[in-house]
């Protein structure tokens, strides 16, 4: 009877509250979906850099947050909200170009780890940094994004969601089409691929990165926005960054369509196992229950959906 | 001049391929481990033996346990903190089950235990290479954590969720529990540390040291010449796994005397990799050197204002020192990225010199 | 110059090859490949293959760029498996070769772009190479002293008479990373003998180096089968080497066999000559 008992809840009733619940079960999609949209976003810089330079950005979570809390420390100082958002993009190009000046042309020929490192180093140093300039309280960030919700067919949605998932559909396309259809879209391929020989051909290295990171820099704030509008800008933002690993590990590091739906899997997935599964054990799977699914769909396809397939001659 | 190798030639390949072949740092080494057992406890303060020299002691030993498996066998993992834990928690579980088991054997128990669950999840390393394996690992450090916080066998249903070190005692004095002092704890710790020092690198010297360096350096040659990869690799988890989950005893036994699942979170992991990169990957001296600056590090940020005469508020100094910390992480893997080892090496190199000049 | 102590070490093995060695008229087939095709990612690699190695001869296999040498050794190797035909290696049919396998059984191969462990010194690398005979567990290990040290020195002799063998004893304790390319070909062909291979795979030995390097390298491999009697199966491109060493040759065509036979045959082989050698334009 305990094993039956066990098996049903495990295996029937889930499914079961899933059928019988359909709006329920929709508007958990739909969250997760939209959690997942946020997680693309950060996934999204992440892959720019490794697509671009081959560094793997670990900072990219702290760049969300530094980015986001010189948005809000700017419109707190007194700024329009305009001024302030200009003033943030010109931050994160400082910072792009302060991190080609002082780490990225000292690195350029260490191994990947090393690189990877040097990211995490990066990632307290913004941390501290931005804590130190605009303190460590939860900043709430107000942008005028409306905010009701309404029903359709029954489901319960929101303006605001709507709006983010807009944005990174833009954001995505957009970016899509500049790595495919522009002159700096291939040059920043090709310094992907081997810096040394971009170099010999005559690719300006230092410009790439800086536009690189500024780029990724620029996504970090719009990922920065939808979080901090949505929870408050706080020091759990960089946290997110480790979030946004599986999501890469299902997308394939370097591909912005997988990115997206890395996100969007990982967003529904983990909310699915943590409303219908999550009671069973005490709840919480959220923790980790990105990471085991990224770890079963390695063994499967280690190079993720999107990602180029290694093959290794010897 | 002082380090001068001539005049020492070896006659045998035992001789050639001593842990020291050269005496000058037989003698060094003996000098600091005499210093270490006979001048330290005695000298030093309950404070200096509580704050540094125990944790140094103990996170050398993770250090050396991750090194084996990222700096030998080149299998990166983010999961150190996730077996420390099982180390620390079996420990716990077992001698409240069986309080008579002398803790030492304990400890090794829990360590057996954590190579084992090591070695699980090690076994996505078979498919899975590099960043992936060390996203894979992330999952046994989530979920490792989450166990331990949310399953209550754990902690043997207490309400705080913490576990607590029990007094247990070794040759009638007592090492574990609000009772050991300071210096006992500390010479039990020693002890163990230096015991699994020299086999880590008797393991690195041999054959399986070979192995592991062979599956980094280029695991489809290795393959070829015989070497089986995915028993290699899965091996450099199980040893790695068993040094973590000792550290993670020791932390928790003879150091903290009590701990929660946060003690051992992904900052923890992140801790002690930076200790082997720092100290020098493939280096077991590194892995002590390492173990010593990420240690000593905050300790001296904290200090240090207040001995240059500096007052600042808490929270100013809580995030220079974080700033500081990555500063500094990033400008040692500019200058020197094979670490302090590394280092070390250069300046043994000069020494052969001076005060020459050439 | 090799040491007598060389010269002993190895003498048992000298005369068990001498009965069978190629004066006489009995040739044992070491290795027999029999149809073997293999297909990767769209490219057929190999189509049909046939050939064999007779025991203690030194076997040229050539081609031009793409052929499918390197693929045919691999398949030797185990590290590629054919999707059709069977390798017969010491009398034993098999469909297919697993690494471990071939190691075990007397395997070894140099590679075109040296696969060589480049975090290691020129020592640890050969003695890689004796990692199958180095049996002591893991409990022995941890101790060292004992059974783990004793395996180590008797192996670290070993390793030391290739070591003499190829005259590398200068950079023994030098990173092989740090090694020029001549070099570090040497200490591969080092770390492929230190397992005394019954047949030794060499794939392009001689290729980026100069005259000198080459007679040196020529003068390895001839000693290496003349006084060890190891079967030699070579992948090489120049013409000059590989006539002056090889007994027989094979050559391969966009994965084809287009002729196989001593190298007076493939030297006059109208064939050959026009994938290959090259025509000339006064006819």
């Amino acid at each position: 009877m305990e094993i039956i008992n066990f098996l049903n809840l495990v295996f029937v009733a889930p499914i079961e509250d899933m059928v019988f619940y359909p709006i329920f079960f929709t508007e958990v999609v739909i969250s997760g979906l939209l959690t997942g949209i946020m997680y693309s976003l950060v996934a999204l810089g992440f892959v720019l850099i490794f697509k671009a330079s081959g560094v793997f950005n670990f900072a990219q979570g702290a760049m969300v947050l530094f980015a986001a809390l010189n948005l809000v420390g700017f419109i707190e100082q007194g700024f329009p909200i305009w001024l302030a958002l200009v003033l943030a993009i010109v931050v994160m190009i400082i910072l792009a170009f302060l991190i080609e000046r002082f780490m990225l042309r000292y690195l350029i020929n260490q191994e990947d780890i090393i690189l990877f490192m040097a990211t995490i180093g990066l990632t307290f140093f913004l941390q501290g940094f931005g804590e130190m300039l605009w303190g460590s309280n939860v900043k709430p960030l107000d942008l005028g994004i409306p905010n009701q919700s309404f029903e359709v067919g029954g489901v319960l949605l929101n303006e605001f969601d709507l709006f983010a998932a807009g944005s990174g559909a833009i954001l995505v396309g957009v970016l899509a089409v500049f790595f495919h259809y522009t002159r700096i879209g291939r040059a920043l391929r090709a310094v992907a691929d081997d810096h040394q020989a971009a170099m010999a051909v005559g690719i300006p290295l230092k410009t790439i990165w800086i536009i690189v990171w500024s780029v990724a820099g620029f996504v970090g704030l719009v990922a920065g926005i939808m979080w901090g509008a949505k929870s408050g800008v706080q020091f759990s933002l960089s946290l997110i960054a480790l979030k946004a690993l599986p999501v890469l590990i299902l997308g394939g590091f370097t591909s912005v369509p997988g990115a997206i739906v890395g996100g969007l899997i990982i967003g529904v997935g983990e909310k699915i196992a943590e409303i219908y599964w999550g009671p069973l054990v005490g709840g919480a799977i959220e923790n980790w229950f990105a990471y085991v699914l990224a770890l079963a769909f390695l063994l499967f396809r280690p190079q993720g959906l999107f990602g180029e397939r290694i093959i290794e001659r010897v | 001049m002082l380090y001068r190798e001539t005049g020492q030639f070896k006659i045998s390949y035992a001789a050639d391929q001593s842990v020291f072949p050269i005496s000058q740092d037989r003698w060094f080494v003996s000098v600091v481990i005499a210093v270490a057992f006979f001048v330290v406890p005695v000298l030093a303060s309950e404070y200096l033996l509580q704050a540094v020299m125990i944790p140094l002691l103990i996170f050398s030993l993770a250090a050396i346990g991750l090194n084996l498996l990222v700096g030998y066998a080149g299998q990166l993992s983010l999961g150190t903190g996730g077996f420390m834990a099982v180390g620390a928690y079996m420990t716990y579980k077992l001698t409240t089950a069986f309080p008579d088991i002398n803790i030492i054997i304990v400890f090794l128990l829990a360590g057996l235990i954590a190579a084992f669950v090591g070695l699980i999840f090690g076994i996505p390393s078979l498919r899975i290479k590099g960043f992936y394996l060390a996203v894979a690992t992330l999952a046994s450090q989530f979920f490792l954590l989450w166990m331990f916080n949310k399953v209550a066998w754990f902690y043997n249903y207490n309400s705080s969720g913490t576990i607590t070190a029990p007094p247990r005692e070794m040759f009638g004095v007592i090492i574990t529990g609000p009772m050991a002092s300071a210096e006992i704890r500390y010479l039990v710790t020693l002890c163990i540390v230096i015991i699994f020092a020299f086999i880590a690198k008797n393991l690195v010297r041999g054959r399986l040291g070979r192995s592991w360096m062979a599956v980094r350096d280029m695991d489809i040659a290795a393959e070829i010449i015989g070497i089986r990869p995915f028993q290699t690799k899965l091996i450099a988890f199980a040893v790695s796994s068993f040094y973590c989950g000792l550290s993670g005893a020791m932390m928790v036994f003879l150091w903290l005397g009590s701990a929660e699942t946060e003690a051992f979170s992904i900052n923890e992991s992140f801790n002690v990799l930076f200790m082997i990169i720092i100290g020098g990957l493939g280096s077991i001296l590194g892995s002590f050197l390492g173990a010593t600056f990420i240690v000593g590090l905050p300790i001296l940020l904290t200090n240090a204002p207040q001995m240059v005469g500096l007052s600042m508020p808490i929270d100013m100094q809580k995030h220079i020192e974080i700033m500081l910390f990555g500063s500094l992480i990033i400008f040692f893997l500019i200058v020197e990225p094979h670490g302090l080892a590394r280092l070390w090496q250069i300046l043994k190199e000069k020494l052969r010199l001076w005060p020459f000049p050439y | 110059m090799i040491n007598k102590q060389a010269d002993q070490q190895f003498a048992i093995d000298v005369s068990e090859v001498e009965s069978v060695f190629l004066q006489g008229e009995y040739k044992e087939v070491l290795l027999d490949i029999a149809e073997v095709s293999l297909a990767f990612g769209g490219v057929q690699a190999l189509s049909d293959v046939s050939f064999d190695i007779y025991k203690g001869e030194i076997r040229a296999i050539i081609g031009p760029n793409g052929a499918g040498k390197s693929s045919m050794l691999n398949v030797i190797n185990g590290f590629y498996h054919p999707q059709k035909g069977t390798i017969t290696y010491k009398e034993e049919v098999r469909k297919k070769m697993s690494p471990h396998k071939a190691a075990s059984q007397g395997i070894s191969r140099t590679f075109q772009n040296i696969a060589l462990f480049k975090g290691m010194t020129t020592l640890d690398n050969i003695m890689t190479g004796r990692i199958l005979k180095m049996r002591k567990g893991l409990f022995w290990q941890a101790l060292y002293w004992g059974p783990a040290r004793n395996e180590e020195i008797i192996n670290r002799e070993i390793a030391e008479q290739v070591i003499d063998f190829l005259e590398i004893e200068a950079i023994r304790k030098t990173p092989v990373g740090k090694l020029p390319y001549g070099l570090q070909k040497r200490v591969e062909l080092g770390r492929a003998l230190a397992s005394k291979p019954d047949l030794l795979l060499l794939d392009e030995p001689m290729a980026g180096m100069n005259v000198e390097e080459k007679e040196d390298m020529c003068r390895f491999i001839l000693d290496v089968n003349e006084e060890f009697g190891t079967t030699i199966a070579l992948i090489e491109h120049d013409m000059g080497v590989v006539m002056d060493l090889a007994d027989r040759i094979v050559v391969l065509n966009y994965g084809c066999k287009i002729a196989d036979g001593t190298p007076e045959d493939i030297r006059s082989n109208q064939g050959v000559i026009d994938a290959y050698l090259g025509v000339s334009k006064n006819k």
